[in-house]
């Protein structure tokens, strides 16, 4: 299994890529609450998603996302093949 | 599948054109310190060229650009059979660019002139049309000039720190010619279209009515990465050549990001997938000459042949393998008009 696809590597990751503590964030955070959260920040953070997992998420799947949990469940059913 | 070859022809020349204005993305307004360094870390893009003054037309950076590869090859407009504009920021939609510069600049009845509308694949689109075409005529010699390239910043808003600090105003002209073998193969080209991505790149109308570029950042990544690196590798395999056999790869500069997560997924050293990007930023259809004008007085020729491959407004995607041993390929050109 990827390292990311556990939520506790998968938090922490959303935290080194996002420059914030990682005590900051948690599963029920609304990403686009975080304040270093800008649509440069976010394409960063999906193209490193990619570079690590090979998945790639549209703007129109992080749209239907709240939280850091809800992308991490995309991130999960996509790279099992199962969406 | 467009899986497509041309014969006997090559490019002798190329000169880019660039407007002298200067903006820095340093200098961006209502944007911190901070930001500012870390747009141009993951876009790679420092400098932009812009030349936004009302009534300025890509016409009369074509026209400057084909004055200096005539003069450059020593070639009279008489002997051009073929000019075709490759352009999305036209001042006026009829006639086209390139009929408009036939008459001013008084080429001769025989030039085959139209348009393209086209954007970050269009130089390979055009390079691919060019050489069908010439393939094609009755005659043995064939010259053509292929003209391209936008005034992008004249579909920016003043305000919109998204679009602004990617886009840079730019032309390239080409110059293409019939080699002694017309059967030789001198090209092999991919061309593809993904159209459910057509909104990743579009124009609305804005707070003055005026219609101006938009950006789905997110959505032109996914379709970049998605896409070109499966239309290059079928491009080789469609030439039967392995990866390692193009001197160089000349990406549509889109953004550092895009860029390196293509070349990586390719498994390309950087060092034969030059940028441009610091230097001229997006310079959409003019991006891949642009980015061989500043390397190509310092480049280590191997096979002889390179790798080129656009991609983004439409979305469209285009990739060519070509034969490219230019007899000049200068540093692009400054004007201000």
């Amino acid at each position: 299994m990827h390292d990311l696809l556990s939520i506790e590597k998968f938090l922490q990751f959303t935290a080194d890529e996002l420059l914030v503590d990682a005590n900051e964030i948690n599963k029920n955070t609304t990403f686009r609450s975080i304040r270093t959260w800008s649509s440069l920040n976010a394409l960063v953070f999906i193209s490193r998603i990619n570079e690590e997992i090979d998945v790639l998420i549209s703007a129109s799947d992080l749209a239907s996302c709240q939280t850091l949990e809800d992308i991490h469940l995309l991130l999960k059913t996509r790279f099992n093949g199962t969406d | 599948m467009a899986l497509i070859k041309t014969f006997g022809s090559t490019i002798k020349g190329i000169v880019s054109v660039v407007p002298k204005s200067t903006e820095d993305n340093l200098d961006l307004p209502n944007i911190s310190i901070e930001d500012k360094e870390s747009l141009i870390k993951h876009t790679g893009i420092r400098f932009r060229k812009t030349d936004a003054k009302s009534g300025v037309d890509v016409k009369d950076y074509f026209s400057k650009g084909i004055e200096e590869l005539l003069s450059n090859l020593n070639w009279e407009k008489a002997s051009i059979d073929i000019l075709i504009c490759v352009t999305q920021t036209t001042t006026i939609s009829i006639p086209s660019v390139s009929c408009r510069i036939h008459g001013d600049m008084k080429f001769e009845k025989q030039t085959l002139c139209y348009d393209i509308n086209s954007g970050c694949s269009g130089f390979v689109y055009g390079l691919q049309t060019v050489q069908s075409i010439m393939h094609g005529f009755n005659q043995k010699n064939v010259r053509a000039i292929l003209c391209c390239g936008d005034l992008s910043s004249q579909l920016i808003e003043e305000n919109d720190n998204t679009t602004k600090p990617i886009f840079s105003d730019g032309v390239s002209i080409i110059g293409i010619e019939s080699t002694e073998d017309r059967n030789e193969i001198t090209g092999y080209f991919n061309l593809e279209t993904a159209g459910q991505g057509q909104s990743a790149i579009f124009t609305s109308k804005g707070a003055d009515d005026k219609k101006y570029m938009r950006l789905n950042g997110i959505d032109i990544y996914n379709y970049s990465v998605k896409y070109v690196p499966k239309n290059i590798i079928d491009l080789l395999e469609f030439a039967s050549k392995e990866l390692n056999f193009p001197d160089y790869f000349i990406f549509h500069q889109a953004n550092k990001l895009i860029n390196e997560s293509i070349r990586k997924k390719l498994g390309l050293d950087e060092s034969i997938v030059p940028s441009s990007l610091y230097e001229f930023g997006n310079t959409a259809s003019a991006s891949i000459p642009i980015t061989l004008n500043t390397i190509w007085e310092n480049h280590k020729k191997n096979n002889g042949w390179i790798l080129i491959s656009g991609f983004g407004v439409g979305f469209s995607m285009a990739s060519g393998l070509i034969k490219f041993e230019p007899d000049f390929c200068m540093q692009p050109i400054e004007i201000e008009l």
